[in-house]
This record gives structure tokens, sequence and C-alpha cells, in this order.
């Protein structure tokens, strides 16, 4: 993890929903279409990435998410060491991907702010700014959108009953997590 | 405002794609044997249909992929949608 300044500081609290960044959290992007780039992936990091779209997967240590038909990302369970930038799980895919031109591995872990959001109101929250229909989505554990809220690019992961983690760019995560606290306060 | 069911996401809002112009246009073998003219027909001109048109768009909020969409465009009625690659259906 690099060293900056975050933004969001605070865990919000409103009836029906709380809201937290969680971090350091290990974040990749990987990329790629051959069939020995999943076998590769699946191999080196014990968990088989998700090819049905809008969904996920998970091990005991990493999640993988869908993102389109050749890219998903890949985000750590637990937080990771503030102090250091060195993932063993880039470095096995660096070594069983990149160095053997399967695909394309990218440590996204500064680049992307992960909100943790629970409680029964989060999907009201979500229908204040989102173009996407979240009914099918909320009842299906694990799944997965990418979308717009508040005109804002997201990825947004149903990872249990009340529970979502959202995935915004840091650069706009600061307003995002303002205008999350404007209108939950209106719910 | 429309639905657009994309080949690889499914069913998502229009605010979440791009349009982008007309398909299926084939660029010129050899751009330099082109008169000017015939080299801005292919860079400009569009055929602009009232009616059933032959259009790109991309899942530019979702999935960035690209892909083919089959639009009547008097009252956004989409007809037909297939990737990119694939052939244009007959409608
Ligand atoms: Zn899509």
């Amino acid at each position: 993890m690099l060293n900056y300044t975050n933004v969001i500081t605070e865990e919000k609290s409103f009836s029906g929903l709380q809201m937290k960044e969680i971090r350091p959290v290990m974040k990749l992007i990987i990329r790629g279409k051959k069939r020995e780039f999943l076998s590769a992936v699946g191999k080196s990091l014990n968990l088989l990435l998700p090819n049905e779209a809008n969904t996920s997967s998970r091990s005991e240590n990493l999640t993988a998410i869908w993102l389109s038909p050749d890219e998903w990302m890949i985000y750590s369970n637990v937080t990771i060491d503030s102090k250091n930038n060195d993932y063993e799980t880039e470095n096995l895919l660096n070594k069983s991907i990149s160095k053997k031109n399967l695909g394309a591995v990218t440590d996204v872990t500064d680049q992307f702010v992960m909100i943790n959001m629970k409680g029964d109101k989060i999907f009201d929250l979500f229908e204040t700014g989102s173009p996407f229909n979240f009914n099918d989505f909320r009842n299906k554990k694990g799944s997965v959108t990418q979308t717009i809220l508040a005109k804002i690019d997201v990825i947004i992961h149903n990872q249990n009953q009340n529970e979502v983690n959202l995935f915004v760019r840091r650069s706009f995560s600061q307003h995002l997590f303002s205008w999350m606290n404007d209108s939950a306060s209106r719910l | 405002m429309f639905i657009i069911n994309c080949p690889y996401c499914g069913e998502r809002e229009q605010s979440e794609f791009k349009a982008g112009g007309e398909a299926h246009i084939i660029r010129p073998k050899q751009p330099t044997e082109l008169s000017d003219d015939q080299w801005a027909e292919y860079l400009f001109m569009r055929k602009n249909i009232k009616g059933i048109q032959f259009e790109r768009w991309v899942h530019t909020h979702g999935c960035r992929k690209w892909f083919n969409v089959v639009r009547d465009t008097s009252n956004d009625d989409i007809k037909a949608i297939y990737k990119m690659g694939e052939k244009p259906p007959i409608i």
C-alpha cells in the first residue's frame, strides 16, 4: 500500500445501514482469454475464476469477481500488511501468467477503495442513484455488477445477506462517500 | 430511456452504454488510391436513417465490450443484438 492521506476517515451508521472503508485490501485486475490462462490462475491460487457473467468465486483467502468475459478482479478477504507493497498472490500470478504471456496482471490495490456496507437498507440506498435493477442481485449471494451510482462507476459485490463490498476509484471515493451519507440520511 | 441487453452482462439501462455510430463501415483497403471525396465519404458520411439502423454500442460502465445493435431510430425499438465479428441478421 502506498503512503497517502485517506479521504474516508470514519465509519458511518444509520438505521439499517453501516458503511466503512476497509483497508488495506489487496486488489488485482487480471485479464486473459486462453484456456491455459484460466487453468494457470486456478492452479496457482487454488481458486477457480467464475466464467458466468455477474458472479464471483471465493477461496479461504481470496475472492474473484467477474468483470467481463476476459477480465476479473481478485481481492483479499482480509486486510493485508499496510507497510508492504509486495503481494504473494501478485508474485504467483506474475510467475504463472505474465512471464508466460498468458495474460495481464495489474495491481490496483491503491487505485480502488473498498467500502463495506451492512444492513437491510443497502439496496434502498442504491435505488436512489443507480439505473441497475437490484431485485435479483440482492437475493443471490456472490452476485457482482459493474454499474453507475450517483454517476460514478462502481463495482458491487453481494458478499452476504445484507452485506456488500463496493469498489470505487480513489479519486471519486470522497465524493461518493459523502453522497452516500447524504442519501442515507434521507432514506 | 430504454433497456439494452448486453450480450455479456444481460439487460442494463441505456445510461450504462455509449453509442458508437453506424456499424459495418469497411475501411478502404488502399486509402492512398482514393480521391479526397472518396476518403471523406468513408470518414464522415453516415446514413442517419429514420427507421431501422445497424449501430455499434459499447457497455462503457459495465464490461466495456463493443457489440452491434439493430435499432429502429424512430421509436428506439431494438430488433437484434449481436457480438462483434458476427454476421448481421437479415431484418
Ligand atoms: Zn456488458
